[in-house]
C-alpha cells in the first residue's frame, strides 16, 4: 500500500500558488509558524491520510551515460556501433545488460529499465536543464532559466507547513548544481543543503550542525526568541524574495543547530561495517549511503552524482574520445557504480523503503551509438596519451536508457525500446516532460495543471508538456 | 550552499579551442550558444516569385539561419560543426558556408540531378535521420527555396545579386496595453533600392522575456506587467529593436515635486505607465541608506542623534556633501574598483603591487580625479609599479586581446569576447573590428625588473598592427569602427584609444559610467547587464540615460557630482515600502528596491554592533574590511567568503554575491567568529554590561548603532524584559548577576544583527 497524496489532496496544487502567500514563516521548529493556505486547503479536504511522506533519490551520471554500453546494449549490431562488451542475462526473463554490470542483473527484478528517453538538447547545459527543470530551450544558457524539479519539490513541500523532519527538505551529496541546476526564480531559499566533500573519508563531518550541548541549544533558542520579537522590518518590499529566503535560510540553519537527529543523519559511522562495505569503500558508494540515511531521516529530495576521479580523467561521463577511451572508461568506473548501484536498490526493498523513496538513476542524455574515434587530448585514467586516436562516444539525446526502483512501482521490467543501432527511441518514447511528471506523481504534484509565480508574479508551468509514465508510477 | 560544477565539458573546451584564455572561452561558451533559433513558419516569402533566380546570399542563407542550421551548438560548433558539416556563425561568412555545402562532404549534400535527393533536404525534413531533429517540412517554403535553388544549379552568386543594405522595423516603437499583442514588420532594403518584406525570415527575441514574447514570425504579446519592453530583431547581421511602453492602466495622481532631471524623467516614466511612486523616506531612513551607500558604512550613533535632531530643510545634502569628503567614499569606492581592474594576489609577492595600486585608485577617489583622466592613467600607464602603479593593471591583463576586452567591457560597456571567434551574434563587431582594437595594445613593451614578477611597462617604439588569424589581413587600430587617423611609430596608441573613449561623442564611455553607478545606488542598471550596452539593449528609460550621460561629462566626468545629483534625487530618496500600485515594479524605480549589505560592508556593520574589529595580515589594526586592499583577505576570512566578496577574477561586477544562502545563516547564527567578537573582552556587549546608563539609554544606542533610529515604545519593552528575566544555569541556580547582564546584551546585540532590517539597506 502506498502512502500517497490522493486525488483530492493534489487538486488544490493545481491552481497557481502564491509564493508569496506563504512569505510569514518564522523560525520554524520552536516558534510559531503561520499555517500556509496550501496546508490549510488540505486540511479541509476529508479523507486524507498523509503519514508518510514520499520521496526521491535521484542518482546523477553527469556527462551522459553511454546506453548501448549498459542498459541497452545491441549485440548484433555492426561493430563500429556495438562496442566490445559482451551481454548477459539478469533475473527477469528477456532482459539483458552488458557484462558491466553483473550485480544489478542479479538484482534486475528491482528495477524497470526505461529505454526510450529521448529529448532534443544536444549540449550538457541545455540537456541538464531539459532533464532537471523540463526547458525545452535547446540553446546551451549560463545558467537556468526555469527552477529544477528539486527546487520545485522543496518549494511545494516547504509551503505543506512545518516538517517533522529536523533536516532540510532537499540535500545535494555532491549533486548536479552549479550552472546547470538551480531554483532559478524560486530563489536561493529552495537550494539544497549541500554536502561536500568526500564520504569515503575517515575524518568525513558536515560542519556546522547539531550542536550537542543542550544548554547552547536552550541559550540559542532563547536568543532566537528574542530575535523574532525585534525583526519587525515591513516585508512587504520583498518583491524579489530576498527577505524569504532569509527567512527559509534562518529557519534552516536553526534547525540544523538545535536537533540531534541532524547529526546523526549524516554520520555515515553509525552504519554497520558490513553495509558500509556492501555500497563499496568508495566515494560512490559512501555517497549512496548517505542518501539512503537521509531518506530514512526524513529528507524528501537527494541527489547525488557519480562524478570525480572514479569516473576517469575528466572526472565525469563525457566519453568522447577526446576525453575518454569510452571503453576503458565505462569498464574504469563500473564495478563502483554497479556495485554502490545495486546495493542502494537492495537496501530500499530490504528496510522497506521500496514504497515511499523512488530512485531514478539517470544522466542528461546518451551517447552516440556510432564509436566515433578521435585523437586523445591528454593522458591519465581512461584516456591515453595526447594524439592517440581512440573510441569515444559523443552526446546522444535521441535515445536514452534510465532506471527507477521503489517508489511502489511494479518492477522486473523493460519498458520502451530504441531501433536496432540504438539510435532513436522507436517504441513508448518518453520526453524529459514525461521523466519529470512522473518524478513529481511520485511527490504527490499534479505537474500538469501546476504553475508557479516568476520574480513578476507571472504564472509558469512546472513542465512543458508530459504525462507520468504508466508503467512507473505506483 | 551550490557546489561548482563537476564536469570539464573537454568537449565544448574542444570547440572553442579558438578562445585562448579561460575567461574567453567562458564568455564564448555564454554567448556562442545563446543565439536564437526560430522554426520557420510554413507561409510563402512575400513577393518572391517562383521562376526568379534564387540567390544563395540573400535567400538561401536566411533560409539555413531560421531554421537554425547555423546556430553555435549545431553546424555553427567552431572545430568542424556537428558531424563534420560546418557552417557559419548565423550565416556570417556565406562563401565558407557555400564551400561546405556545394564542395565539402564528397559533394553529397547536394544532388543536382535529382535535388530531392540531397542530403541537405533529406536532413532537413526528417528523411533522413538527423540529430538536429526535422527543421522544416517538404511542404514549406523553405523547401522550396533550397530545392529551387539547387534545381537552378546551386551557384553563388547569379550575378547582379542586390546586397542587403539595411533593415527596418515597423513600426519602431509602441504603447501596448498589458495583455495585448502587436504583429512587427521587417523590412529589408538592398542596393538596388529593392525592398523585401523579411518578417518571416528574421529573428526575434525580448529582451524582457518576463513583461513579453515574441513568435517566430514576429508577434509580440505583452503579459500583465507595467514598464517598457524590448525585442530584438536580426536578419543577416543587421540587427533592429522595437520598444514599446506597456501602461498600468491607472492615472497617477500625486507626484513629489522633482529635486533634479533625475526627478523629471523618472516621473515622467511612471506618469506615461501610469504608476505612482512611494512617498519620500524619512530622516531615519535616508541616513542610513545614504551612508552605507557612499561611504560603506553604518553612520555613527552621535551621527543619528545629530542628523535627526536637525531641523535645517537642507540637511539631507549637506550629509551627502560631507560623505563625500570623506575617506570612507574613497574607500567604499576602491572596493568597488579594485576587483574589476584585478587587483588579486596570486603569490604573496604580489603585495608590493596589490598595495600600491589599491592606494592609487583610493587615491584617485579620494581627490576626485576626473574619471577620464583615471582612465587614461590606467590605460597609457608606464614605469613600474612603484614609480607608477597602474601598470599593476598591466600585470594582471596581459595579453592585448585580454586588454581590450576588459577595457571594453568595463569601461565602455561592450562585450567584444565573442567577436574574436566569429561575428558577434547580437552585435555588429566582426573580427576585424576586435582585431583592430587589440592593435592599439600591440605596441606595449614589457621589461623585467629587479623586482620578480614586476615589469616595467613601456611603449615600443613602432607601427601598431594587429593580424586578423582568419583572413591573415594585417590591421591598423580602429577603435570600434571609428577612424582615429595615423598613428605615427613614436606616439603611444593607448593615449589615442584614450582620447578617443573620453571625447564628448563617444558613444559609450560616459554612458557605461553613469549605469554602473546608477545600478550602485538603486539595484537595477537602467540597461542591464551594467556592462552589456548594445543598440539592440534599450535603456527602461532613454531619457534619463541621455541626461545622466550629458551631466557626466559637462561636469567633466566628476563620480563625486554623479554621485551627489544622483542622491540629491528624491527618486534616491523614495521609501523602500511599496503600496498596492507599485507592488509590481522592478524597473521603473517607483521605490527603492533593498538590496543586501555587502560583505566588507557587513563585516564592519558587525564589527560595530560588537564593538570589535577584525584584525587583516600586514594591515594596521583597526583597518576595516572595506579598505581592505585585495582578495587575498578572502582566504583568510571566512566571512568574507560566505557573504560574496569577489576573487578579483572577473571585470564583471556580477563576481560579487549578493544573494543569501545556508551557509551565510549558519555563520551568522553561530560562528565561532560572531561568538567571540560578542564575547570579545573590550566589546560592546561587555561596555554595556559595566555601564551605569539606565538600560532604556544603551537599548536606545544598540538601536542607533544598528538601525540609525530609537527603538519604538513595544521594542523597548521587548528588549527590556529580556535584560531583566533572570537567568538560570544548567542545574536551575540563578546566574550572577553581572554575568548574567553580560549574556544578556550579547543576545540583544545578536538578535539586532541577525534582523533584516540590520542586513538590508533599505
Amino acid at each position: 500500500m502506498t502512502h500517497r497524496f490522493n486525488a483530492s489532496s493534489i487538486s488544490p496544487l493545481t491552481e497557481t500558488v502564491d509564493r508569496r502567500s506563504f512569505m510569514k514563516v518564522g523560525l520554524g521548529g520552536f516558534a510559531s509558524l503561520s499555517l500556509p493556505g496550501l496546508l490549510r486547503l488540505r486540511a479541509e479536504s476529508p479523507g486524507e491520510n498523509r503519514k508518510e511522506k514520499t520521496a526521491v533519490i535521484m542518482v546523477w551520471k553527469p556527462g551522459g551515460c553511454s546506453h548501448l554500453d549498459t542498459y541497452d546494449p545491441k549485440p548484433n549490431a555492426p561493430a563500429e556501433y556495438r562496442g566490445p562488451f559482451g551481454t548477459i542475462a539478469t533475473n527477469v526473463e528477456g532482459l539483458r545488460f552488458t557484462e558491466l554490470l553483473p550485480m544489478q542483473a542479479k538484482i534486475a527484478d528491482k528495477m524497470t529499465v526505461l529505454r526510450s528517453m529521448r529529448h532534443g538538447s544536444p549540449g550538457h547545459p541545455a540537456g541538464t536543464m531539459r532533464m532537471l527543470s523540463g526547458d525545452t530551450d535547446i540553446r546551451d544558457k549560463s545558467k537556468p532559466r526555469l527552477p529544477d524539479w528539486m527546487s520545485v519539490a522543496n518549494y511545494l513541500r516547504s509551503q505543506q507547513g512545518p516538517r517533522e523532519s529536523p533536516l532540510p527538505t532537499y540535500v545535494s551529496v555532491k549533486g548536479p548544481g552549479g550552472n546547470y541546476a538551480g531554483p532559478a526564480y524560486l530563489g536561493d531559499a529552495y537550494s539544497p543543503f549541500s554536502v561536500t566533500g568526500d564520504p569515503n573519508q575517515p575524518n568525513f563531518v558536515v560542519p556546522n550542525i547539531g550542536l550537542s550541548d543542550t544548554g547552547e541549544v536552550k541559550h540559542l533558542r532563547r536568543r532566537a526568541s528574542l530575535r523574532e520579537n525585534l525583526d519587525t522590518l515591513e516585508r512587504a518590499f520583498d518583491q524579489a524574495g530576498e527577505l524569504e529566503a532569509l527567512d527559509e535560510f534562518e529557519n534552516q540553519a536553526m534547525s540544523l543547530l538545535t536537533n540531534p537527529q541532524a547529526k546523526i543523519a549524516f554520520d555515515l559511522s553509525q552504519e554497520e561495517d558490513r553495509t558500509r562495505d556492501r555500497y563499496g569503500r568508495n566515494t560512490w558508494g559512501q555517497q549512496l549511503l548517505m542518501a539512503r540515511r537521509l531518506v530514512e531521516a526524513g529528507v524528501d529530495v537527494i541527489t547525488t552524482s557519480l562524478s570525480g576521479p572514479l569516473c576517469g580523467r575528466v572526472n565525469n561521463w563525457d566519453d568522447h574520445a577526446v576525453n575518454h577511451h569510452v571503453f576503458d572508461a565505462l569498464r574504469f568506473r563500473a564495478q563502483a557504480y554497479d556495485q554502490a548501484v545495486s546495493a542502494l536498490i537492495e537496501d530500499i526493498y530490504e528496510r522497506g523503503l521500496d514504497q515511499r523513496v523512488l530512485v531514478v538513476v539517470t544522466g542528461e542524455f546518451g551517447r552516440t551509438p556510432k564509436i566515433n574515434y578521435q585523437p586523445s587530448t591528454g593522458a591519465g585514467n581512461a584516456s591515453a596519451p595526447a594524439g592517440t586516436k581512440q573510441p569515444g562516444r559523443d552526446h546522444w539525446p535521441r535515445a536514452f536508457s534510465n532506471i527507477w526502483a521503489g517508489g511502489g512501482i511494479e518492477t522486473g521490467r523493460f519498458i520502451g525500446a530504441t531501433d536496432k543501432l540504438g539510435e532513436d527511441s522507436i517504441e513508448r518514447i518518453c520526453s524529459a516532460g514525461d521523466f519529470l511528471a512522473t518524478i513529481y506523481h511520485h511527490l504527490g504534484i499534479n505537474a500538469a495543471g501546476m504553475t508557479l509565480k516568476d520574480f513578476n508574479g507571472r504564472p509558469t508551468p512546472i513542465i512543458d508538456h508530459g504525462t507520468p509514465i504508466p508503467e512507473l508510477i505506483g | 550552499m551550490k557546489i561548482p560544477p563537476q564536469s570539464s565539458h573537454q568537449s565544448i573546451n574542444n570547440m572553442l579551442r579558438f578562445c585562448l584564455t579561460e575567461s574567453q572561452r567562458l564568455f564564448c561558451r555564454r554567448l556562442i550558444f545563446s543565439i536564437g533559433v526560430a522554426l520557420l513558419a510554413a507561409t510563402p516569402l512575400c513577393g518572391e516569385e517562383v521562376d526568379q533566380p534564387v540567390s544563395f546570399v540573400n535567400d538561401v542563407i536566411p533560409v539555413l539561419t531560421k531554421a537554425g542550421c547555423n546556430m553555435g551548438a549545431c553546424h555553427a560548433k567552431a572545430g568542424g560543426g556537428q558531424n563534420g558539416f560546418q557552417l557559419s556563425m548565423l550565416g556570417f561568412e556565406p562563401s565558407q558556408d557555400y564551400e561546405s555545402m556545394v564542395k565539402e562532404g564528397h559533394g553529397r549534400r547536394l544532388f543536382l540531378p535529382a535535388p530531392a535527393q540531397s542530403l541537405l533536404l533529406k536532413k532537413a525534413t526528417g528523411q533522413t535521420p538527423h540529430g538536429g531533429g526535422t527543421r522544416f517540412s517538404q511542404n514549406s517554403e523553405s523547401y522550396q527555396v533550397l530545392k529551387q535553388w539547387i534545381q537552378q544549379g546551386a551557384a553563388y552568386s547569379t550575378g547582379g545579386v542586390p546586397e542587403l543594405v539595411s533593415i527596418e522595423i515597423q513600426p519602431k516603437r509602441g504603447v501596448i496595453e498589458k495583455g495585448g499583442q502587436q504583429q512587427l514588420k521587417v523590412l529589408a532594403t538592398y542596393s538596388d533600392d529593392s525592398i523585401r518584406d523579411i518578417t518571416r525570415l528574421a529573428l526575434y527575441e525580448s529582451n524582457t522575456e518576463a513583461m513579453s514574447h515574441v513568435t517566430s514570425d514576429g508577434l509580440v504579446k505583452v503579459l500583465d506587467l507595467p514598464g517598457k519592453i524590448a525585442v530584438m530583431v536580426r536578419y543577416q547581421g543587421r540587427m533592429a529593436v522595437f520598444t514599446a511602453s506597456v501602461p498600468s492602466g491607472l492615472s497617477v495622481e500625486e507626484m513629489p515635486e522633482p529635486t533634479n532631471f533625475i526627478d523629471e524623467q523618472i516621473f515622467a516614466n511612471l506618469k506615461e505607465i501610469g504608476i505612482s511612486p512611494s512617498p519620500v523616506c524619512d530622516d531615519a531612513t535616508f541616513l542610513r541608506r545614504v551612508t552605507l551607500d557612499i561611504a560603506g558604512r553604518l553612520p555613527s550613533p552621535e551621527e543619528a542623534t545629530a542628523f535627526l535632531e536637525n531641523t535645517d530643510p537642507d540637511k539631507r545634502n549637506q550629509v551627502i556633501e560631507s560623505l563625500l569628503q570623506s575617506p570612507g567614499y574613497a574607500d567604499y569606492f576602491a572596493s568597488k574598483w579594485t576587483p574589476l581592474l584585478k587587483n588579486r594576489r596570486d603569490a604573496a609577492s604580489d603585495i608590493t603591487a596589490n598595495f600600491a595600486f589599491h592606494a592609487w585608485i583610493r587615491d584617485s577617489l579620494l581627490a576626485n580625479v576626473p574619471y577620464d583622466q583615471f582612465v587614461r592613467e590606467l590605460l597609457a600607464a608606464t614605469g613600474t609599479v612603484i614609480g607608477n602603479p597602474p601598470v599593476a593593471w598591466y600585470k594582471r591583463v596581459k595579453d592585448p586581446k585580454e586588454q581590450i576586452e576588459d577595457v571594453a567591457q568595463l569601461f565602455l560597456g561592450v562585450r567584444m569576447q565573442c567577436a574574436q571567434c566569429h561575428h558577434h551574434p547580437f552585435e555588429r563587431w566582426s573580427q576585424d573590428d576586435y582585431y583592430s582594437l587589440t592593435a592599439f595594445f600591440t605596441q606595449v613593451g614589457r621589461k623585467p625588473t629587479a623586482t620578480a614578477g614586476e615589469d616595467l611597462i613601456f611603449h615600443k617604439r613602432g607601427a601598431a598592427t594587429a593580424k586578423n588569424p582568419n583572413s591573415g589581413e594585417v590591421l591598423k587600430p580602429v577603435a570600434l569602427g571609428d577612424d582615429i587617423g595615423e598613428i605615427l611609430p613614436d606616439e603611444d596608441p593607448r593615449l589615442r584609444l584614450a582620447d578617443w573613449m573620453s571625447s564628448e561623442s563617444n558613444p559609450y564611455f560616459a554612458k557605461a559610467l553613469v549605469n554602473r553607478y546608477w545600478k550602485h545606488f538603486f539595484k537595477r542598471a537602467l540597461i542591464e547587464p551594467e556592462d552589456d550596452i548594445r543598440d539592440t539593449n534599450p535603456p527602461t528609460n532613454p531619457e534619463l540615460m541621455a541626461a545622466l550621460e550629458d551631466h557626466f561629462i559637462s561636469s567633466g566626468f566628476d563620480l563625486k557630482e554623479l554621485v551627489r545629483v544622483i542622491t540629491c534625487s528624491k527618486t534616491y530618496q523614495l521609501s523602500a515600502t511599496p503600496h498596492k500600485n507599485n507592488l509590481v515594479d522592478r524597473q521603473n524605480y517607483s521605490r527603492f528596491y533593498p538590496r543586501r549589505l555587502q560583505a566588507e560592508v557587513l563585516l564592519d556593520a558587525v564589527d560595530n554592533m560588537t564593538g570589535t574589529t577584525t584584525s587583516f595580515a600586514n594591515l594596521p589594526p583597526g583597518t576595516r574590511a572595506i579598505a581592505l586592499p585585495d582578495n587575498s583577505y578572502n582566504n583568510s576570512s571566512a566571512f568574507l567568503r560566505v557573504f560574496g566578496r569577489p576573487d578579483s577574477a572577473s571585470v564583471c561586477e556580477c563576481e560579487r554575491v549578493g544573494t543569501s544562502s545556508l551557509a551565510q545563516s549558519l555563520h551568522l547564527i553561530n560562528s565561532n567568529e560572531i561568538k567571540s567578537k560578542l564575547a570579545a573582552s573590550n566589546g560592546r556587549a561587555k561596555l554595556l554590561t559595566s555601564d551605569s546608563r539606565p538600560a532604556e539609554e544603551k537599548i536606545t544606542e544598540l538601536y542607533l548603532v544598528a538601525f540609525t533610529r530609537k527603538p519604538r515604545a513595544d521594542e523597548l519593552k521587548t528588549a527590556l524584559e529580556y535584560l531583566n528575566e533572570p537567568l538560570l544555569d544548567s542545574k536551575g541556580k540563578p546566574i550572577e548577576k553581572t554575568k548574567a547582564a553580560f549574556q544578556n546584551y550579547q543576545d540583544l546585540i545578536w538578535a539586532l544583527m541577525n534582523t533584516k532590517e540590520f542586513l538590508f539597506n533599505h
